[in-house]
């Protein structure tokens, strides 16, 4: 397009947004750089803090929460969304509707999501032991959020009753752009459901399964909502994930050092899973 | 044909169970927001209630500080969804039009905000704004949520933007029209579906944001409603009547936002993933 100097206007356009972002997101990135390596009253220590942190046996048992939590979050979001998204796909009556309402978990805020699974998982008044009871799969009640074995399939099963409908929405928008020639064709070859799914959908659906993937893993590692307001981290850390971690140390223990510290590690991982992200994001438009 | 038709009445088990599932909670809330004291703590648990009472509303409103932090989430949403879509207009319709130095590293940066772990800055944030003279106030939530809106809002009109045919702008160039002109007169206008579905996104992610407000709120003044729930809820003995019903009251208008503005939200959403 023709403009008399289009090198600095499109810049121009775009700085404003630009320079909000570098004061809200790049200023403090350096300053919880500078925070790791500082005490509470602002000398530098080197890197005390973060040998604090990585002495520190939560910090083994957080990460370990997380990657439980985020990976099997992640496996359960993205197969029970894929298949929901197929299912919405087929033509039968009221689908608009359900695709509706299929999306409400998603849209209903996370503490409102967590008040009402915690109270659904009421050891003595929930409707999730009154129900299990009545259909014979418990005995006697259970205590969802504070059994040690039983707090993270518990929050899993939360998280991914939230997200599951993003997956499926995604999955539904991909099918929509398969071409019906490719259906019919698999169908003149002989294709079942299964077939088509196998070899018609899934290959048609591989870039945006990739891109839900990462987006859900990123949003898994900051998701902190749900698992703070139902059980703060606990029983006894069992249910700690990284990002609680840095949130107790800092406002809690106000030990700011050594949540910058644990933030920058924290960061750190994050940032190869982006760069990871953008990388393969880059090669996918480029073929 | 036969097969097809017999596979769309199969469909309804699964749709039926998948809906259900979805819906069960949000039930469950309104369900319990509307019972009394006394049916909430029975064993067994009731399904319906009994005597439908509207108690539990009436104590939110008038006996908590939800009214209050009602207001405030509608304040901070709003103008963090105001700041955001003006500067992202500009942004996106920079990237979308214009080849420049530096642009794929920019959008790189944009797109980094948009998946940058809160938790990582969480601590500067509250210390800068501490410094500031903005903890605990509106703006200072304002400008905070611009880190969860900004980017996004970037990012979804870059699409917009780019679907927009270039010769409808050449010719207002032609014309005599100004860069500014071109984008407000036609640009905007026939991108609106996907600034309402920007505006609406914005406005629900933070209307339903809580870690930044829980570490950067600490007093009624600028107290988002998560907030307000999460204290219902914690303390000792929970009245979870009044927790279910600041629930529905928080809820509602966002699920009735979204319920009106459904296509556009969906097309605008998937937009990106289906066009990449």
């Amino acid at each position: 397009m023709s403009s008399r100097n289009p090198q600095r206007t499109g810049f121009l356009f775009a700085l404003p947004a630009l320079l909000a972002l570098a004061l809200l997101i790049v200023y403090p990135l350096l300053h919880t750089a500078a925070l790791s390596a500082m005490d509470d009253s602002g000398r530098y220590v080197g890197s005390r803090n973060y040998e604090r942190i990585v002495a520190s046996s939560v910090t083994l048992a957080a990460l370990w929460n997380t990657f439980y939590y985020v990976g099997a979050s992640l496996v359960l979001q993205m197969t029970i969304g894929a298949a929901v998204g197929i299912m919405l796909n087929q033509k039968f009556r009221a689908r608009g509707l359900a695709r509706s309402l299929i999306l409400v978990p998603w849209i209903v805020p996370g503490i409102v999501a967590a008040t009402t699974w915690a109270w659904m998982f009421h050891s003595e008044f929930g409707i999730v032991n009154y129900m299990l009871q009545t259909a014979g799969v418990v005995d006697g009640p259970v205590g969802w959020l504070t059994s040690p074995q039983l707090v993270l399939p518990s929050l899993i099963a939360v998280n991914v009753w939230k997200m599951f409908p993003f997956v499926a929405v995604m999955v539904l928008a991909g099918l929509q752009a398969v071409p019906d020639s490719r259906y019919e064709a698999a169908r003149m070859d002989g294709a079942n459901f299964m077939d088509e799914v196998r070899y018609v959908m899934i290959p048609h659906l591989r870039p945006i399964l990739f891109a839900i993937t990462l987006l859900l893993l990123i949003w898994g590692l900051n998701g902190i909502t749900l698992i703070y307001a139902m059980t703060k981290g606990g029983p006894a850390n069992r249910s700690l994930i990284t990002p609680i971690q840095i949130y107790k140390q800092a406002f809690e223990f106000f030990r700011f050092g050594e949540a910058a510290a644990l933030s920058v590690m924290f960061f750190g991982v994050v940032l190869v899973l982006i760069a990871i992200y953008i990388w393969l994001l880059g090669r996918r438009s480029e073929t | 044909m036969a097969a097809l038709g017999q596979r769309s009445r199969l469909i309804y088990l699964p749709v039926s169970l998948a809906v259900a599932t979805s819906l069960f909670p949000f039930a469950w809330m309104a369900l319990s927001s509307i019972k009394t004291l006394r049916e909430l703590y029975t064993v067994p648990p009731a399904w319906l209630p009994q005597a439908p009472t509207f108690v539990n509303y009436w104590k939110v409103l008038t006996e908590s500080n939800i009214p209050r932090y009602f207001l405030n989430s509608l304040v901070i949403s709003t103008g963090s969804t105001v700041i955001a879509i003006a500067l992202a207009i500009f942004a996106a319709y920079g990237f979308a039009r214009f080849r420049f130095a530096g642009k794929a590293w920019c959008e790189a940066f944009v797109l980094i905000g948009q998946l940058l772990p809160t938790a990582a800055i969480i601590v500067p944030l509250y210390i800068v704004l501490g410094k500031l003279g903005l903890a605990n106030t509106w703006l200072g939530l304002i400008l905070v949520y611009l880190i969860l809106t900004l980017p996004l809002s970037v990012w979804m009109l870059i699409g917009y933007f780019s679907a927009i045919p270039v010769e409808l702008e050449e010719a207002a160039i032609v014309d005599g029209a100004s860069r500014v002109g071109v984008l407000t007169r036609i640009t905007l206008p026939l991108s609106l579906p996907g600034i309402v579905a920007v505006v609406i996104y914005a406005f629900v992610t933070t209307w339903n944001e809580f870690i930044f407000a829980l570490c950067l709120a600490t007093d009624s003044r600028a107290k988002t409603l998560p907030i307000g729930l999460s204290e219902f809820s914690t303390e000792f003995n929970t009245d979870w009547g009044a927790v279910m019903a600041a629930s529905m009251l928080m809820t509602l208008p966002v699920i009735a936002m979204f319920l009106a503005m459904q296509r556009l939200f969906i097309d605008g959403l998937t937009a990106g993933a289906t066009k990449g």
